[in-house]
């Protein structure tokens, strides 16, 4: 005899799931992380070129998970705001773009990211995969998913596709090559974080055996930082002499699985040396 | 000489009948894409020392990537409640990865309960050290930069139990040697056949669903692992 309240909690999964704007089909039969990575290698569409700043001083942004919504609810306004008043060059999204990717929803984020007046870089998010065509929107929209950009001759960007939770082969292969590179400060620039701290959490990069290989590249290679989005939150766990830092979202308002006030992690070049900051958003 | 009177204890023990011994060797392969794909040889020892009490160990060596040792283990279970196999389990594990330079000291403490009807069941928390560049090898380092706390559980069901052959599956977070992540949905096949009395075929596979917390779920990892079992 099946009890009431489990009755009860049939009716709400069933009713949660219809609910749902996810394109299950199309989340179970999308491109993989290995064939994402394969066609951004292929160089169609082509990597974005490095903006133009002031090569002995420029400051940029890093934030995650805009998280757009039907109702085009976001903190890109308040961040405009910061760009103008911290002289900010350029910024970074480090996907979660839109909440469950629909068109109406990347037509918006769309807007809003050229609405703040600088130039931008963004990599993709797992929530930027919840249709059936939405590796093929963000492409369109955005480039690809993994790729590099110098800024200034000073610092190497490398963009990793990690929506799926793991890198993959193709992309290891080619982070480490990338990461040979000893003429630039080194930034990786993820959804996934690695490290962020002590709490028991299941939103890191999934498998334990992959973050110990990270981590022994990146300090292999003198990587400067791991920045990542994905838990909504400002954190700084240092291993070794490596700087992981989840930057912040911007998402427009708690939604449930939030580990801080919204917020972006911001980078300043100056006198030959790099810095960086949290700046909370209220 | 403490070690040596314990050693004659346990020697004595076992011999009085008091005590049961179960030893396992095992060759295996572990893959994980774009991770590691290397050959396993591993060898486990459980231990009965007395009736409410269970110490387990183990070690593996890895062939053909992170060449050497690969994991060790030792377990200790006090068995709280007998009727539902209900025990309190503390472990320490230790995992590197010579190629990397790097390894993972691990303490467990698990509440474990079964085999009721066929399934065991246990939960518990771990403690994760990861450490990296020198030292990386050491069991004895507790402190990292990276330290974390995770849960870790277990669920399997011997669904085929016949005269000579048992089959278990399963979600299992950690054995002996190894501790997945929250991150990780972990399955796994176990069996055994009964070759003659008291020696056992043994056999596991299993995998790890990744990415399913974002929503988005994929294969991820597998390990196989065959070899014999003694009961002394």
């Amino acid at each position: 005899m099946i009890s009431r309240r489990a009755a009860l909690l049939c009716l709400a999964g069933l009713l949660a799931f219809c609910a749902c704007k996810w394109d299950l089909w199309g989340i179970a039969t999308r491109k993989t992380v290995e064939q994402r990575v394969q066609e951004d290698l292929s160089g169609q569409p082509p990597a974005p070129g490095p903006v133009q700043v002031n090569p002995d001083s420029f400051r940029f942004a890093v934030f995650g998970d805009p998280q757009i919504q039907h109702d085009n609810v976001s903190r890109l306004g308040k961040f405009r705001q910061e760009v103008a008043a911290r002289s900010i060059d350029f910024f970074c999204v480090l996907g979660d773009l839109t909440n469950d990717a629909t068109a109406d929803e990347v037509d918006s984020i769309k807007l809003d990211l050229a609405r703040v007046g600088i130039p931008y870089y963004a990599t993709i998010g797992n929530h930027d995969m919840f249709q059936a065509d939405g590796w093929e929107r963000f492409k369109e929209n955005y480039g690809p998913s993994c790729y590099t950009v110098v800024i200034a001759d000073r610092i190497k960007l490398i963009f990793l596709d990690t929506a799926d939770g793991t890198i993959g082969p193709t992309q290891f292969d080619w982070l480490e090559s990338e990461l040979q590179d000893s003429a630039h400060i080194k930034i990786v620039l993820t959804h996934y974080p690695v490290f962020d701290g002590e709490k028991p959490i299941m939103w890191r990069l999934s498998s334990p055996v992959e973050r110990a290989k990270v981590q022994s590249l990146l300090e292999k290679y003198g990587a400067y930082a791991w920045c990542a989005g994905h838990i909504h939150g400002l954190r700084h766990t240092q291993v070794g002499t490596v700087h992981h830092l989840t930057c912040g979202a911007m998402a427009p308002d708690k939604v449930g699985l939030d580990y801080g006030n919204p917020g972006f992690l911001l980078f300043t070049f100056a006198h030959d040396s790099l810095s960086w900051q949290f700046v909370e958003l209220h | 000489m403490r070690i040596t009177r314990l050693l004659t204890v346990l020697a004595l023990v076992v011999a009085t009948g008091q005590a049961a011994v179960t030893s396992s060797f095992l060759l295996g392969y572990r893959g994980e894409p774009g991770v590691e794909s290397k050959m396993l040889i591993t060898a486990l020892a459980d231990f009965i020392p007395v009736r409410y009490l269970k110490a387990d160990a183990g070690l593996s060596f890895n062939l053909f990537q992170h060449n050497g040792v690969g994991a060790a283990g030792l377990g200790i279970g006090a068995v709280l409640f007998r009727p539902a196999g209900l025990a309190l389990r503390l472990a320490a594990q230790h995992q590197q990865w010579n190629d990397w330079r790097a390894g993972e000291n691990r303490a467990l403490a698990t509440i474990e309960a079964g085999p009721v009807f066929g399934i065991e069941a246990g939960f518990g928390l771990i403690r994760r050290v990861p450490v990296f560049g020198d030292g990386y090898w050491s069991p004895f380092t507790w402190k990292s930069d990276a330290e974390e706390w995770n849960y870790v559980y277990r669920l399997t069901w011997e669904f085929l139990r016949k005269e000579k052959l048992r089959l278990k599956a399963g979600l299992a977070s950690y054995d002996l040697l190894s501790t997945h992540n929250p991150e990780q949905f972990p399955l796994c096949l176990s069996g055994s056949y009964a070759l003659k009395d008291k020696l056992d075929i043994i056999a596991d596979i299993g995998t790890a669903i990744v990415g399913y917390s974002g929503g988005l779920a994929s294969f991820h990892e597998v390990e196989l692992n065959a070899g014999v079992k003694h009961d002394f």
